[in-house]
């Protein structure tokens, strides 16, 4: 019963076997909660007044996690303060947490996790979430059926938790979502594609490739994208190898998927059971909020498991009213369903509160309304206010008479009124005092960015339609979309009209009706159609062709100048490993490196190779030094072949073929066929699909490449298939094939002393 | 109280054991009452105290702790409290010589019905071995009363923890007097409890178990699958035909979450469907606990909260988007089932009638601790 500590340097661990280790990035990497982020960074904002970031350290305590590494970047000081307060840094809490605080370089997930891999905090599969996360989803067994996975397939480097939700459904954002390919049998996850509000997406563009390999996929747009990621040790090295990488989603996925040259797998754990989702802006805070209100986030939810530990108690249609009696109701006061009301609240008389929450400490003054809004701590609000669907920070004082219509959101510390109006969606931050801003933990750049703001803001004041009131201290934020934003900006998921996607309260008729008219995707449901669609359209589009192409290369010019350049880059390269007698697996990455350079398909890396192994091969002497020749290039070389990012075994004949019937090596091409399929680089069954192939026939004259040397190499290879036949009827062995024989077993001596001397060169390097 | 209350090591027990609590990685009654149990046994084998009342309030503190962590789980309270009763009783009988013990089972119900009841025995014996009065807050050696009353208290809570382990089986030991040959019997959810006085009554009698779904939590389907097992003939039918088939049922026997000292129970949700209905047929309805449920409270079914009420998933899909915008679900995972409604209780100390558990109530909990 007692936990064992076998592990003495980690008295907090109790460790069964392997410690579940997680990493938070506290930081979103975005602005959208502005001005209330401005003193504190997101994570801890209350929602359903308990930090972010308790919930989702709940949330991953509630999984079994035990050691918790926590990424902060903007406010780092504030967030490891809150940490080292919370009752999650008691000796007893079961889970070590380790706060990081990274360089303010950092910019992007992506930074952040090369990060984590310069450190090398991570020993083994870890949970990847956010820092305003909100989940009861079993992690841990998400993490099994990972490293189950892990076992079988070495690639499969990450397991993505998604949420079935029907269209519509609020919790899902619209502004920022994502179509996923699955295959349905091992819920490989085949193809990601991001999903914005605005510009609209009607087509999403499948690869080809996925279509030809997978008998069965799913397309589906109907998934909440918890990103919770359960990541092998590999991840961050991937990150750091490529640079650029930015965003988890965007780039990293996006990237592995589309790379064939890294062959790595993700995978997607479609959740059915549990609840989990991002705060990821001001709308999913209010879907989140009402989800915890209603339950789903059971066993967290305010009367029970509360992460700041406050005591509540559910009373009938799902209102929760602190168990200590510290609230003051009045008589007359309405408490509607789905609303919170802090620890030591006051409600006066004939206010009226509906699907609403209220921080601690607050006053609501008589006849006022409150719906569908978010008022955090020490906030005091005036008689006869009315508040509908806005977020109000802490310490803010509405006063008498107010109104604040949908969509605002009110920073901390400001007053307004009496008899302020707001106008929708209204940003309003406090005036700053001289040397407030000594406050710690902003960072510099941040402060000059704020400063240059502050001036702009000024400005702004004067065609504010909104009236503060005459105790205002508030300055009102611009709205619509920044001037000095480009057209090209559109692409960002940041961009104005997407960011009303995603802001609390707009109900985005004009966009909608805008949208129905230019087109007749009117509701997500259509536009999955026409994904199926558009994936058809590519699958017959593509197939004609033999040769794999990829959608990217769309001018043929350059594309030829990148593939001649290309040819005579990999020649040099190829010619370097022979004469310096490279390992095969450098020779391999170079060659990658050198297709990635110049995007050339795959097909193409092969006949260089093919071409280049073949013109190895020293032509002259006695057949039995001819022979000896070639099985000593082959085995030494061929199986560059497969490495090069791909196995096509086909595609390495056909390549074969065509380069010896372009060469003086066409009389090799038999023994040099026979040779390939001795080190096993081709197939018996490999040998008769090209044979079948009506290319290799010499059906299709290739331009530069005589017909008839193209027949003559598939007449060597139907004598090949005939002597499978033979061998296949008759068991026994002709003479010839018994030289052969020894002729390779010759060559494979000489190939195993040489890849003993590559191997050990590559230990050295 | 003292600044001694709890060495870091229980501590630890006790945090861990109202973490699990809280996150509902326990549940169950049963289960609930042994993990506390275990705990208070950690926590009175490392206790240092030199005088009783220091003992309670360590028991106390940590009992409170727990109850707080999660109040739903009756059991835990109950257990603490139940070990607190024991320890006094250990205590009188040490100091005293017994001679206060006796009068106080004198009167028990308890006794009353049920013949040779181990543990009063047990008392009885060790009250005659103990002839050695205890000296509390002795200054020469405060640990003295420690190690005087700790055996006597190990063995106290390890009766508890026998009492916990052989629960079924005392329950069911008069299975087959309540149960007649080619009798219909309905039951609903998954109890334990209930399975094991059923497959007990098996051995004697040839009868049928109607076992309705009990949606949503559709634990119905685990108990038919267990009662069909051991070869009782066993029906599954949905919550709604229950009140159509009551015409035919002989007995409906359900288990309860916990028992108010009012006689009436919290149950799995859908058994004030199905007490209503047989109360509508004059079925007689038996309760099968044991009497580690008994709660000292009566007016918890004013609280609306005390329902218990889960996630809405199993009543309406996260996945319809649309609904759960629009509709509020709620999902309680218990039903009061009012004392009216109820012929009789089957503990693992005799059958009792809903109107004398407030009696039995007071015998197994000293009132000091009620609140605790």
């Amino acid at each position: 019963m007692p936990p064992k500590q076998s592990n003495p340097k980690d008295p907090l661990i109790s460790d069964d076997d392997e410690v579940l280790q997680a990493v938070i990035l506290s930081d979103s990497f975005n602005k959208r909660f502005r001005p209330l982020t401005r003193r504190k960074p997101r994570c801890l904002l209350p929602i359903c007044n308990a930090p972010l970031l308790d919930w989702t350290l709940e949330s991953l305590a509630l999984a079994g996690v035990q050691e918790i590494f926590v990424i902060c970047r903007s406010y780092a000081t504030q967030v490891k303060a809150a940490l080292s307060k919370s009752k999650w840094s008691a000796p007893n809490s079961g889970i070590k947490i380790t706060p990081i605080m990274t360089a303010k370089e950092t910019f992007s997930p992506g930074d952040a996790m090369r990060d984590i891999y310069t450190r090398g905090l991570l020993t083994s599969d870890f949970v990847l979430v956010y820092g305003d996360l909100v989940s009861n989803i079993r992690i841990d067994d998400v993490v099994r059926v990972h490293k189950e996975r892990r076992k079988v397939n070495k690639d499969a480097i990450m397991t993505m938790v998604v949420k079935e939700a029907g269209i519509g459904h609020r919790t899902r954002s619209r502004g920022e979502s994502s179509v996923f390919v699955l295959d349905p049998e091992t819920s490989e996850c085949l193809h990601y594609e991001p999903v914005m509000g605005y510009p609209r997406k009607s087509v999403a563009r499948i690869p080809r490739e996925v279509v030809a390999a997978h008998p069965r996929i799913e397309i589906r747009n109907d998934l909440i994208d918890c990103q919770i990621d359960v990541c092998s040790v590999e991840v961050p090295s991937l990150f750091t190898d490529n640079f650029d990488y930015g965003d988890i989603r965007r780039d990293f996925v996006h990237g592995i998927l589309t790379s064939d040259l890294l062959m790595k797998n993700i995978h997607c754990y479609i959740a059915k059971e549990g609840y989990a989702a991002r705060v990821q802006d001001t709308r999913s805070y209010d879907s989140v909020s009402k989800d915890i209100l209603s339950r789903w986030t059971f066993p967290m939810v305010p009367d029970n498991n509360h992460p700041a530990d406050h005591a509540y108690e559910h009373i009938r249609g799902n209102k929760y009213i602190p168990k200590d009696n510290s609230v003051v109701l009045a008589r007359t006061c309405k408490i509607g369903p789905k609303s919170l009301i802090g620890p030591a609240s006051n409600c006066s008389e004939d206010t009226t509160i509906t699907s609403s929450v209220i921080g601690a400490n607050c006053v609501i003054g008589p006849r006022s309304t409150i719906s569908n809004a978010y008022i955090f701590d020490n906030t005091v609000i005036g008689a006869d206010c009315v508040i509908d669907r806005s977020i109000v920070g802490s310490n803010v004082q509405v006063k008498d008479g107010s109104r604040i219509e949908r969509g605002c959101l009110v920073g901390d510390g400001v007053v307004v009124g009496p008899g302020a109006v707001l106008t929708p969606f209204e940003r309003l931050m406090k005036k700053d005092d001289e040397g407030e801003d000594a406050a710690g933990g902003d960072n510099e750049e941040e402060e000059e960015e704020e400063d240059s703001d502050e001036e702009d803001l000024e400005e702004y004041q004067k065609n504010v339609k909104s009236i503060l009131g005459k105790d205002s201290n508030a300055l009102v934020w611009p709205r619509g979309p920044p001037e000095d934003e480009d057209e090209e900006d559109e692409e960002n998921v940041e961009n104005f009209t997407n960011q009303r996607f995603m802001r609390l309260g707009d109900d985005l008729s004009d966009l909608d009706s805008d949208s129905s008219a230019d087109s007749s995707t009117d509701n997500s449901d259509s536009d999955s159609d026409s994904d199926t669609e558009s994936v058809t359209s590519v699958a017959t589009s593509t197939s004609a062709s033999h040769v794999p192409t990829t959608p990217t290369i769309a001018v043929p010019s350059s594309a030829a100048v990148a593939e001649y350049e290309f040819r005579v880059e990999a020649k040099q390269s190829l010619e370097r490993a022979f004469a310096e007698g490279h390992s095969v697996d450098n020779a391999a990455v170079e060659l990658k490196t050198l297709r990635m350079a110049s995007n050339v398909p795959l097909s193409r890396v092969r006949e260089a190779v093919v071409g280049a192994i073949v013109e190895r091969i020293k032509i002259g002497g006695e057949v039995a030094e001819q022979r000896k020749e070639i099985a000593t290039v082959i085995s030494r070389w061929g199986e560059l072949i497969n490495k090069i990012g791909g196995v096509d075994a086909v595609e390495t004949i056909t390549a074969l073929q065509f380069h010896c019937a372009g060469s003086d090596r066409l009389p090799l091409f038999g023994q040099i066929l026979a040779a390939l399929y001795q080190e096993d680089i081709v197939e018996e069954e490999d040998i008769r699909a090209w044979h079948a192939l009506p290319a290799s026939k010499g059906a299709e004259v290739v331009p530069g490449l005589d017909a008839d040397n193209i027949k003559k190499c598939w007449a060597v290879g139907e004598r090949m298939i005939q002597q499978f036949d033979e061998q296949e009827s008759s068991e026994e062995e002709d003479g010839g094939e018994t030289d052969e024989g020894e002729g390779t077993t010759e060559g494979e001596g000489t190939t195993e002393e040489g890849t003993t001397e590559d191997e050990s060169e590559e230990d050295s390097d | 109280m003292g600044p001694e209350v709890h060495s870091a090591s229980t501590q630890k027990l006790v945090d861990n054991l109202s973490a699990k609590l809280r996150r509902r990685q326990i549940v169950g009654s049963r289960a609930a009452a042994l993990e506390t149990l275990l705990v208070l046994r950690q926590i009175v084998s490392k206790a240092r105290f030199s005088n009783i009342d220091q003992l309670v309030e360590i028991i106390r503190h940590a009992g409170r702790q727990l109850v707080e962590a999660q109040p739903k789980e009756h059991t835990v309270g109950n257990t603490v409290r139940k070990v607190l009763h024991h320890i006094r009783e250990e205590y009188n009988t040490a100091t005293h010589g017994g001679a206060l013990a006796q009068p106080r089972s004198a009167f028990s119900i308890a006794k009353f019905l049920v013949q040779g009841q181990p543990r009063q025995q047990n008392v009885a014996l060790k009250s005659s071995d103990n002839k050695q009065p205890l000296k509390e807050n002795d200054a020469d050696d405060p640990d003295s009363f420690a190690k005087g009353l700790k055996p006597v208290l190990m063995e106290a809570i390890q009766d508890v923890l026998d009492e916990l382990e052989t629960v079924y089986d005392n329950v069911s030991k008069n299975a087959k007097d309540h149960i007649h040959s080619d009798e219909i019997i309905l039951t609903l959810g998954m109890s334990r409890t209930v399975e094991a006085f059923l497959k007990s009554a098996a051995h004697h009698r040839n009868y049928t178990v109607i076992v309705a779904e009990t949606g949503p939590s559709y634990s119905g389907h685990d108990m038919g699958k267990a009662l069909s097992s051991s070869g009782i003939s066993t029906f599954l039918v949905p919550d709604s035909s229950i009140f159509a088939l009551m015409s035919r049922v002989n007995k409906v026997i359900i288990g309860a979450h916990a028992i108010l000292a009012n006689g009436g129970i919290f149950a799995v949700s859908g058994s004030l469907l199905a007490a209503t209905a047989a109360r509508e047929h004059s079925t007689p309805i038996v309760v099968c606990a044991g009497q580690f449920k008994f709660t000292p409270l009566w007016n918890l079914y004013h609280e609306y909260g005390a329902l218990d009420f889960g996630d809405p998933s199993n009543v309406l899909g996260f996945e319809e988007g649309d609904l759960v915008d629009k509709v509020d679900v709620v999902n309680p995972y218990y039903d009061y089932v009012r004392p009216e409604l109820i012929d009789v209780f089957i503990t693992n100390y005799g059958d009792h009638p809903p109107s004398s558990i407030y009696r039995l109530i007071k015998e197994t909990y000293d009132d000091e601790d009620i609140e605790l």
